[in-house]
């Protein structure tokens, strides 16, 4: 393993790594362009390198997205890719209150903190860490997506009915296309392009992107721009010292990121969402929360970013990729003729742990990265909104096209938006909608394959037995309740005050 | 005098046109190609389709002279993907993946607007057959214990496949193994299969061989389909009554000129015969294809057939 650390850190590898690292930047900024997308466009490019250096510059670009994307989600209320929807929630708050550098550090060094944690998990726990993964069946899963969408409680603003309802607008938009299980079309009233299902980026986009442009415009002869916003000297240290002041919140939350990135198929969407949802949960005063709180910020960052090298184990342990772009990073191996799984550790070990230290290292060189460009992205602030709104209108076009080079998804995501703006003016938060949609396609499939399986071992035996099984229910029966009481509360203070 | 100069002009620029659209005939027809190919694959960037692309990609360049650019349109089981093809300019500049029978399968939807039997066909590259799978601590070591098991308690085995098409095909071996089992569908390719198969929470799975060679250090592969063993499954029995085979290749919109096929048929089996290509596809658990036109075509039209 230190033979591994030496290569990492030799020029050839740090140099295509901060390569890989710079175009993530990038690639994360930009609302549309993912971090599948970005990995699977440096592919080819990286077959002209040696292995080694090839996948340590897409791993590069794969971290480093999972936090410029917090980037638009904190500065123009648009996550750059979905695992940033929680970012959005304080981050954005944050810029409003005229806190744009803090709101950008915070997630810069906590995605350092969370990557670093991730790698290490990858290079020190992996075998223990896949066998609980792989504990996770579907009914297992089911119960993970239900409990994350206990965060709506959290989000819900004023009405929990329209908190609610927003979510299962989210759900229902999510089931969209041909079903899962028995290949029925379901809504697509004949109209092709809906058979594949709405993407869930150019839907994410509408949901957050395009409200944001409208009500700039609306906005216009109030406000010229975003936010006040003016350097402050000292908030890099101020803010690192904020995050470092809680390392309960930092292990809690990487340890969830990490976790929950191993499971194949959740990814760092997820892990952000549950991480932000115990944010507020374990702290001491959840009314801040949404408001432009700093350790909102943190919670979502540290998990998405601690996700993405936790997303390599599986990857590693079982030749099965724990993310989309841990797929495309498999298929870049597999194309080398090199078998992605166990073996590896065998034929080529000094790889595996040497991609490890890289992403350890990525996590320094991102916070460097992120440091130095910051400066220069909170300038966004300083745009005039008569020339942010198109701007933002045109990247969110551009997005929603790119992910799928067609044109349908870009009416898609207008339609959406359109619909988002005005449930919005009627008190609707975007957050459960966004929420549904991410969630959607994790709860469905594994509910069907679930009900499938308890067709032979019974209903009860499937969704309410093992020890997983129990926690999450009484989780989620937790969350419920703690929401309820607290709202019951207030609304007894607001009647005696 | 004037008239007559400006017949002269005329009759230049007539014989002007008519040189260059000959010229421009030409390169259509003889030198192709002479600008880049989009190369469309319809499923997601690091699955199957995108590998053969990619392993394909360098020969075809070469081949060719000219680039070759791959594009992502994904969605509907491929559909998305195929449907674009279909209405793209038949001029040879926009190939696509083509996996049978999901072709097939994928065109009976309502509303998908082609047939499997419009496209031009290049040829087929490589195959897989069907394959039963159980984790590596299962109880059930053979196919004769599985499906002794499976007689015991009808129904309570659960065996896992990916969507709709799974569903037809484990039933077709279900039906000749005579036993009766639980089918538990699985979204999102075979990624998704190998962690339940992994984690022991379904009885077996059941999806292409080669997903059995390259996960060999999870499942241990039951019976393939066909009638020979399977080079990378060695001992693993065959059942000839199974006929459970997925095949990739290469095809072109409706309408592209015979010449073009020819052509892109040529580069193709060059850019598959390649040394580094058959290995990679040998050691990954696939049958290496070779086809000429006329054989890829009487492939198809026998596909077709079958799946009608």
């Amino acid at each position: 393993m230190i033979e591994a650390l030496f290569i990492a850190l030799s020029p050839s590898y740090l140099m295509y790594m901060t390569i890989g690292i710079l175009l993530g930047l990038i690639v994360g900024t930009l609302p549309g362009l993912t971090a599948t997308m970005g990995t699977a466009l440096l592919v080819p490019f990286t077959f002209a390198l040696p292995t080694g250096e090839g996948i340590a510059m897409l791993g590069g670009l794969y971290v480093c997205a999972m936090f410029s994307d917090a980037i638009p989600a904190c500065l123009v209320n648009t996550p750059g890719t979905p695992a940033a929807m929680a970012t959005a929630f304080d981050g954005h708050p944050m810029v409003k209150q005229g806190r744009g550098q803090e709101a950008i550090v915070a997630a810069c060094f906590s995605s350092a903190l969370g990557t670093m944690f991730g790698a290490a998990c990858y290079l020190l726990l992996a075998w223990p860490m896949i066998s609980i993964a792989l504990k996770f069946g579907p009914p297992e899963f089911f119960w993970l997506g239900i409990f994350a969408l206990t965060i709506i409680g959290s989000l819900a603003g004023d009405s929990i009915l329209k908190g609610l309802a927003g979510g299962a607008i989210g759900l229902l938009i999510s089931c969209i296309g041909i079903s899962h299980a028995t290949e029925l079309n379901r809504f697509t009233m004949n109209i092709p392009e809906l058979r594949g299902g709405v993407s869930l980026v150019a839907a994410l986009i509408g949901v957050f992107a395009v409200p944001q442009v409208l009500s700039m415009v609306l906005g216009l002869r109030k406000q010229e721009y975003i936010a006040e916003y003016r350097a402050e000297k000292g908030v890099i240290l101020k803010t690192m010292i904020k995050v470092l002041s809680k390392p309960i919140h930092f292990l809690r939350s990487a340890s969830i990121g990490s976790f929950i990135g191993i499971l194949p198929g959740a990814g760092s969407p997820i892990a952000a969402i549950v991480s932000y949802n115990e944010a507020v949960r374990w702290s001491k005063d959840k009314t801040k929360f949404g408001k432009g709180n700093i350790h909102g910020v943190t919670a979502s960052e540290i998990a998405n970013n601690s996700a993405a090298p936790a997303a390599m184990i599986p990857l590693v342990t079982l030749g099965v990729p724990g993310s989309s772009p841990a797929a495309v990073i498999a298929g870049a191996l597999m194309l080398r003729g090199l078998n992605p799984g166990p073996e590896l550790f065998a034929t080529d070990g000094v790889l595996v742990y040497s991609f490890g230290w890289s992403m350890f290292i990525a996590g320094i060189v991102v916070f460097f990265v992120g440091l130095l460009a910051t400066p220069l992205l909170v300038k966004v602030i300083k745009i005039p909104l008569r020339l942010l709104a198109p701007l933002i209108m045109f990247l969110a076009i551009i997005g929603a096209y790119a992910i799928r080079n067609n044109i349908f998804d870009v009416y898609l995501m207008l339609a959406i938006g359109i619909f988002v703006f005005l449930a919005r003016r009627l008190g609707f938060h975007p957050g459960p909608i966004g929420l549904g949609f991410i969630l959607g396609p994790i709860i469905e499939p594994s509910l069907v394959q679930a009900l499938y399986i308890s067709d032979a071992v019974g209903v009860q035996k499937i969704f309410f037995s093992g020890t997983i099984n129990i926690t999450l229910i009484s989780l989620s029966i937790l969350s419920i309740t703690a929401v309820a009481l607290s709202r019951f509360k207030a609304r007894r203070a607001a009647k005696l005050a | 005098m004037k008239i007559k100069l400006e017949t002269i002009f005329k009759g230049a620029l007539a014989t002007f046109v008519g040189m260059s659209m000959a010229f421009t005939a030409n390169i259509a027809f003889a030198d192709y190609p002479e600008k880049d190919i989009t190369f469309i694959v319809p499923y997601s960037p690091g699955g199957g389709s995108d590998q053969m692309a990619r392993r394909l990609q360098p020969g075809l360049e070469k081949a060719l002279g000219v680039n070759v650019r791959i594009v992502y349109k994904t969605g509907g089981g491929g559909a998305v993907g195929f449907s674009e093809l279909h209405r793209s300019k038949p001029d040879g500049y926009t190939i696509s993946n083509v996996v049978v029978p999901n072709v097939i399968l994928s065109s009976k939807g309502d509303g998908v607007g082609y047939k499997p039997g419009d496209f031009e066909y290049i040829g087929m590259t490589e195959s897989a057959v069907g394959a039963l799978m159980v984790p590596k601590d299962s109880p059930y070591k053979s196919l004769d214990a599985f499906v002794a098991a499976a007689k015991e308690k009808p129904g309570m085995l659960t065996v896992a496949g990916v969507g709709g098409t799974g569903a037809d095909r484990w039933g077709a071996l279900a039906d000749i193994l005579g036993i009766e089992t639980t089918y538990v569908p699985v979204s999102g390719g075979v990624g998704k299969m190998m962690p339940m198969l992994a984690g022991s929470h379904v009885d077996a799975g059941m999806t292409a061989s080669n997903h059995a060679t390259k996960h060999s250090s999870i499942v241990d592969a039951l019976v393939v389909a066909g009638t020979q063993e399977v080079g990378t499954l060695k001992g693993v029995p065959f059942e000839p009554e199974w006929s459970y085979v997925t095949t990739w290749g290469i095809m072109a919109p409706p309408g592209t000129p015979a010449d073009i096929v020819a052509t892109l048929n040529a580069a193709l089996n060059e850019a598959a015969s390649d040394p580094s290509v058959a290995d990679t596809l040998g050691k990954a658990g696939y049958n290496t294809i070779i086809q000429t036109i006329d054989e890829v075509n009487a492939f198809m039209d026998a596909q077709i057939k079958a799946y009608e």
